[in-house]
Formats: structure tokens, C-alpha cells, sequence
């Protein structure tokens, strides 16, 4: 009897092990291929960092994570079927968001109705967050509508009234995030595209919040655009004194900014909402010096999150993320960086990998006990929109230096504001 | 004036770098009849050849033109020998060759990402960004040089399928692939070397290109269903048509895109390849067009 209990035992002990030390698998979709497979290469780069810092230290829980990582080709319906398929076929026990708003949307929908916590490293339209969506949680600063509320208090903090810019330009690519902006600037309404209802209305917009009379306002189609130097005649014939380029891509921020260059535009100040990436910088080269972007990283910001239990800084990410790739990060990479970092401390802090103990301790985050990422400390509003965080303002100067210019009073290192900027060389 | 003159340069402009683009898928399908969907594909590839040419060596795009033009022409015929000699005499060809040369695109664009990452490229030689100035009217010299070697590519060309004994050929095989045969000519054989030509005349686009837009692995989709426009509007396997229809369409839409907003210059390519589809499906070169 006793040697059968014996027996019963170290069987049952054999099956378990396996399933002790089952990994951890995470999915994530990602536009590895298609219009975004720019921004999703980087994305799956932060993402597998993060993973493989973590498995170096003993995994999530005592268990390595198997990051499934899919290409949904940019394509909408591909990565609503591939986060099924990580939910129903491959088990996964936790979700990392993909890349853009248009793709984050529709997801938004399916990982609710499965009750995944879905961390959001790019999708910033106001729309995704009054869907009444469980689970949302973005890690960029704020809405996309709202990121005109830096260029203007920035104007208005670092630019004698005198000499800021008193006409603008506002061209931007229809698409989802561009759009979201745009509207912002414009203080348009934002509708909700299923039933037609108010979702914010954003009058008057930063635009005429600021004093600032728009000249020429246009969009291009989010595809097959080629006709940029045209688009940059119409821009350069307003003589406008503000420019803002509300590109969905650093693909399109260069070349809206070499097609400006070209036909020898001479704003006081160039905006653009894609930018702050280092291909940018080596499709334009010194025509970049005076652009202004906003983001929601930067190299010299000196946060300290946590990864593993363990502080773990936004040098430690510059250095791990060198070591890895060979090369700088740029907020592509560092935003799913933080996604990863804030289901590690959700994961680590709830002891589990029920989505719904995680949503709970999530949503339960104050300023006191934040989510603390290499982005600063994050605590979410019950849309899942941040508190308390504004986009940082970013230029190019000095031929290739991508310098933190506001707010000034966030950390050490604001570099002053090159204004006007000084033709394109 | 000055507006209407600025606005007819910038699309001729265009018109000309399009023009090269759609030669090459023209000609392809004039002999060989088959609708290369990968073209834009390997137009990436010529790209991508001319920015590290560029980026490693300071080769001018416009001297890496050759060796695009050679490494892509290389690569047609392996393609073509892998993928189109067998199956030449199908009665279904044309419409497999659409479903093969969408998997060719697809795994072109996989192979360059997994070669040179999906990172968006652009070549910068010094022209790329400035222009020639006239008082108020501009012309962007990257579009200038790109459009006059693509014009004296496309009337070597011309002058090739002519003249010569092999143009002679391609251009019989074209009008009746049996006739052609009947009388001695290799078919096979001119099918190859235009495919080839075909993927060459794509490097040399690519290498023009690279200039004057940024491309990735996966830009390739943006431009099919712009060079399908040019080409079914120019008739399906006409070179001067589809020379006439890009330079048609882009001064259109440029104009378009100046007067009536940029968001519909676009459509402009899709509207007309409608319009054609209805009431000209042969395109405006006749009933069967011919090669020049």
C-alpha cells in the first residue's frame, strides 16, 4: 500500500513539474509587415528586451515568459483574429497592445469581451477610451486630441508674445492618430463613429486658443500619397509662420520635410507629430535642425521604473537596449518597453495571471503607488487614460541632437528653444 | 500663370518616375502576358540596391542605376525560370501568373525585411532636396534627373525593341506568340531575356526612386494599384501608353491635388483605371495595343 502511495506520488509529482514550470506565454500583434512595420519592428524589439531582461532574472512568478509575438501585417482584421487565436488556441495569460489607433480600436473590442487587461503602447484617439471598454490602459502621455496643449503652452512659455507665430498652416494624413490631433488644433468635434454621440468637443482648439489664424488646412490620403512636393508648394505659398505636420509616420514626417526643403518654405517653426525617430534624422539630415515633435520618451529624462522587483532606469533600458541591438532606442521601442514593465509590476504585485486581479490592481494605482515605468510614474483615469502627464516637447539641433525643450520644469537638461528656425541646412 | 506652370512641372515631374515604374510591368505583360503584381516588389529591391550603394560606398543612385538594373535583370530570369517557364503554355496562365506573383511579392518584401529590417529608407545624394529656381517657379532637380534618365531609358528601349533582331522578336511574339514561333523564333527564349529586360527596367526604377520617395519592404503595395492604373489606362501591354498615361494622370493630378485638395490627387489614379475599366477597357491605345 504505502509503496503505491509512493508510486501515486512521485507520478503525480512528475506530472506537475512540467506544468510548474510552464512559461508564461504573452501575445502580442504586431504590424511586423505593411504600412506600420517601421514602428512594428521596434515595437516587438521593446517588447522581446523587456522579455529576455526579465527571463535573465528568473521570469514572472518563478516561470520564464514566451513572448508570441504574430505579424498581423497592418491589417485590421488579422490582428483581431491573431489575439483569438492567443487567447483560445495559444493560452496566452497576458496581452501586450499593438501599434497605431487604427489597429488598437477594433482589438479594444475583442480583449474586452475576453476580459484581457490590454496595456496600449500606440493608440492615443480619444474614441478607444469611451467605448466603455474594460481593461484600457495607455502608456503614452494622453489622448492623441489633446497633444496640441504642449506646442501651445510651449509657444506660450518659451516665445515672447511678440514674436510667436501668428499664422499657420495644419496639414495632416487621414488617419486615425493624425486625425485625433488635427481635431485638437482645430477644436473639432470628436463624434463616436458607432452611434453618432458627442464624444468630446474640443472648441476652440489649441489653434485659436493660442491667437494663431489658420491659413491652409488640408489632409492627405493615409495611402499611396506621392505628391508631397506639391502638397509643400501650397503650404509654402500661404507664407505661413507656424507649420504643423500631423504625420502617422516618420516615413511621412521625412518626407513632408524634404519636399519643405525643396521648394524652400521658410516657416518661423515646424511642428510635426512623427519625427523623433533616428531614420528621420537620416532621411532629412541637418533640414531637420529647428523641427519640433513631441514624444513621450526621451534619452536624457531621468525616470526610474521598476523591472523584476528591481529599480531600473531609463539609462539602464539606453544600455540594455545598445547591448541587445547595437543601436539608440527611440520611443518606438521604449513605450511597449513600459507596456511590458507595467504587466510585470501588475503580474509581480498580484501574485497572478488572472487579467482580472491584474485590471483591479491596475486600476487601483494612485500617485503615492504608481505603475513606475522607464516613461515616469503612471496612474490611469477609469477610461485608462494617464494623469498627470504631459507630452514632452522635443527638437532637433545642432545637426542630429534630438533635445528635450518642454515642459521646463520637469527635469534637468531643457535645452533652449531654437526659434525661428533658420531656413533647412 | 505662374501657379498653373509650377503645378504642370511638378506633375510631369511625377509623371516621369512613373513612367519608368510602369514600363517594365507593360512589357512583362506585353510578351509574356503575365501580370507581374511582385513589379513594385522589385522596384523596392532596385531601391534598396541603390541606398547602399549609397549609404556604404557614396555611389550616386544615378551610377548604382546599373548595377540595379543587372542584379534585378539577373533576378528575373532566376524567377522566371523557377516560376514562369513551365507553366508558359497554360491555357490559364495570365490568371495564375496573378496569384504567383502575388506570393512572389509577398516573399520579396518578406526577404527584404528580414535582409535590411523594416526601417523606411531614402537615398540623399545633394539634387534630392533642391531644386532649380526661375523667379517663383521651381523645378526640384531629384524629379528632373530621375524623369530624363527615365526618358532615355525608355527611348533606349524604344529604340531597342525597334531596331534590333531581339526587338524584332519580342515584338512578334507580341502580336502572335504561334506565329511567332511558326517562323522560327524562339519564344521561350524572348520570353526570358523581356522578363528579364522587365525586372531590369524595375531595378532602374527602384534606383531612381530612392531618391526622390522613401520606401520599406512593404511600400510595394502602395504602388501597385497606381502602376496597374498607368498600365490599364495605357493598355495592357503598352509602353508609349503607359508613358502617355503617367504623364497624363500625374500632371491631372497634381492639379487635382493643388485645386482641389491633396486628399483626392490620389484618387485621381483610381478614378481614371475606373473610367478606363468602363468605357475603354482596351485602354487608349486600341483594341490590341502594341508594344511602342
Amino acid at each position: 500500500m504505502t509503496s503505491k502511495i509512493v508510486i501515486a506520488v512521485t507520478a503525480a509529482m512528475a506530472l506537475a513539474a512540467p506544468a510548474l514550470a510552464q512559461d508564461l506565454k504573452i501575445g502580442a500583434s504586431l504590424p511586423m509587415t505593411g504600412n506600420f512595420s517601421v514602428s512594428g519592428e521596434k515595437h516587438q524589439q521593446g517588447y522581446a528586451l523587456c522579455a529576455n531582461l526579465l527571463n535573465a532574472d528568473g521570469g514572472l512568478l518563478g516561470r520564464k515568459i514566451d513572448l508570441v509575438v504574430s505579424d498581423n501585417r497592418s491589417d485590421n482584421a488579422t490582428a483581431i483574429s491573431q489575439y483569438e487565436r492567443f487567447i483560445n488556441v495559444n493560452a496566452v495569460e497576458a496581452v501586450f497592445g499593438t501599434f497605431s489607433s487604427r489597429l488598437t480600436f477594433p482589438v479594444a473590442s475583442i480583449l474586452s469581451r475576453y476580459g484581457m487587461v490590454h496595456p496600449i503602447p500606440a493608440g492615443g484617439a480619444l474614441r478607444i477610451y469611451t467605448q466603455g471598454y474594460e481593461g484600457l490602459y495607455y502608456l503614452q502621455p494622453n489622448a492623441a486630441e489633446y497633444v496640441g496643449s504642449s506646442l501651445r503652452d510651449m509657444i506660450r512659455d518659451r516665445i515672447a508674445a511678440a514674436d510667436a507665430p501668428k499664422t499657420a498652416v495644419i496639414v495632416w494624413a487621414d488617419d486615425f492618430f493624425a486625425n485625433a490631433v488635427a481635431a485638437g488644433f482645430l477644436g473639432q468635434q470628436v463624434m463616436d463613429p458607432a452611434n453618432g454621440s458627442l464624444v468630446a468637443d474640443l472648441a476652440p482648439g489649441y489653434l485659436a486658443d493660442s491667437g494663431i489664424e489658420v491659413l491652409m488646412q488640408q489632409q492627405w490620403p493615409e495611402e499611396g500619397f506621392n505628391d508631397w512636393l506639391n502638397l509643400a508648394n501650397s503650404i509654402k505659398n500661404t507664407k505661413a509662420e507656424l507649420i504643423i505636420g500631423l504625420t502617422a509616420s516618420a516615413e511621412e514626417a521625412s518626407q513632408l520635410t524634404r519636399a519643405l526643403q525643396t521648394v524652400r518654405a521658410d516657416p518661423k517653426m515646424v511642428y510635426l507629430s512623427q519625427g523623433t525617430q533616428s531614420e528621420y534624422y537620416e532621411a532629412v539630415g541637418n533640414a531637420s535642425n529647428g523641427v519640433l515633435v513631441h514624444t513621450s520618451w526621451h534619452p536624457n529624462a531621468p525616470f526610474v521604473g521598476v523591472l523584476g522587483s528591481k529599480p531600473f532606469s531609463n539609462a539602464d533600458f539606453i544600455a540594455a537596449f545598445q547591448a541587445e541591438y547595437g543601436f539608440m532606442p527611440d520611443e518606438d521601442s521604449a513605450i511597449p518597453f513600459a507596456v511590458c514593465q507595467t504587466i510585470a509590476q501588475a503580474i509581480e504585485a498580484t501574485g497572478s495571471t488572472d487579467n482580472a486581479k491584474l485590471d483591479a490592481w491596475l486600476g487601483a494605482r494612485t500617485a503615492a503607488e504608481p505603475v513606475k515605468t522607464i516613461l515616469g510614474d503612471f496612474v490611469w483615469d477609469e477610461r485608462g487614460l494617464p494623469v498627470g502627464k504631459p507630452f514632452l516637447m522635443a527638437q532637433w539641433q545642432n545637426n542630429g541632437e534630438l533635445n528635450f525643450v518642454y515642459p521646463t520644469n520637469a527635469f534637468p537638461g531643457t535645452a533652449d528653444l531654437v526659434y525661428p528656425k533658420n531656413g533647412w541646412q | 500663370m505662374e501657379q498653373i506652370i509650377q503645378v504642370t512641372i511638378l506633375g510631369i515631374g511625377l509623371g516621369g518616375v512613373f513612367a519608368l515604374m510602369g514600363s517594365g510591368l507593360s512589357l512583362v505583360f506585353g510578351v509574356m502576358r503575365i501580370v507581374n503584381l511582385a513589379h513594385p516588389s522589385l522596384i523596392i529591391a532596385g531601391a534598396f540596391t541603390a541606398y547602399w550603394g549609397f549609404r556604404l560606398w557614396g555611389i550616386d543612385p544615378l551610377v548604382m542605376l546599373s548595377v540595379a538594373t543587372l542584379l534585378l535583370a539577373a533576378i528575373g530570369v532566376l524567377l522566371y525560370k523557377i516560376f514562369f517557364e513551365r507553366n508558359a503554355k497554360s491555357a490559364t496562365y495570365s490568371e495564375m501568373t496573378v496569384l504567383l506573383t502575388f506570393a512572389i511579392a509577398m516573399i520579396v518584401e518578406g526577404a527584404l525585411g528580414a535582409m535590411f529590417s523594416n526601417t523606411q529608407r531614402v537615398t540623399s545624394p545633394s539634387y534630392a532636396t533642391d531644386a532649380f529656381f526661375l523667379g517663383d517657379i521651381f523645378i526640384p532637380k531629384g524629379q528632373l534627373y530621375a524623369g530624363m534618365v527615365s526618358m532615355l531609358i525608355i527611348g533606349l528601349l524604344a529604340a531597342f525593341l525597334k531596331y534590333s533582331r531581339l526587338g524584332y522578336a519580342i515584338r512578334a511574339t507580341t502580336q502572335n506568340r504561334d506565329a511567332a514561333a511558326l517562323l522560327g523564333v524562339n519564344v521561350n527564349m524572348v520570353g526570358l531575356m523581356s522578363f528579364a529586360i522587365g525586372i531590369g527596367l524595375a531595378g532602374a526604377a527602384g534606383a531612381l526612386t530612392s531618391f526622390v520617395f522613401s520606401f520599406f519592404p512593404a511600400k510595394h503595395w502602395e504602388w501597385i494599384a497606381v502602376l496597374m492604373s498607368l498600365v490599364v489606362m495605357g493598355g495592357m501591354g503598352s509602353i508609349m501608353g503607359t508613358v502617355v498615361a503617367s504623364f497624363a494622370l500625374s500632371i491631372v493630378a497634381a492639379f487635382v491635388g493643388a485645386y482641389v485638395g491633396s486628399t483626392w490627387s490620389t484618387m485621381t489614379f483610381f478614378l481614371a483605371l475606373f473610367l478606363v475599366l468602363l468605357f475603354r477597357p482596351q485602354g487608349l491605345f486600341g483594341e490590341k495595343p502594341e508594344l511602342l
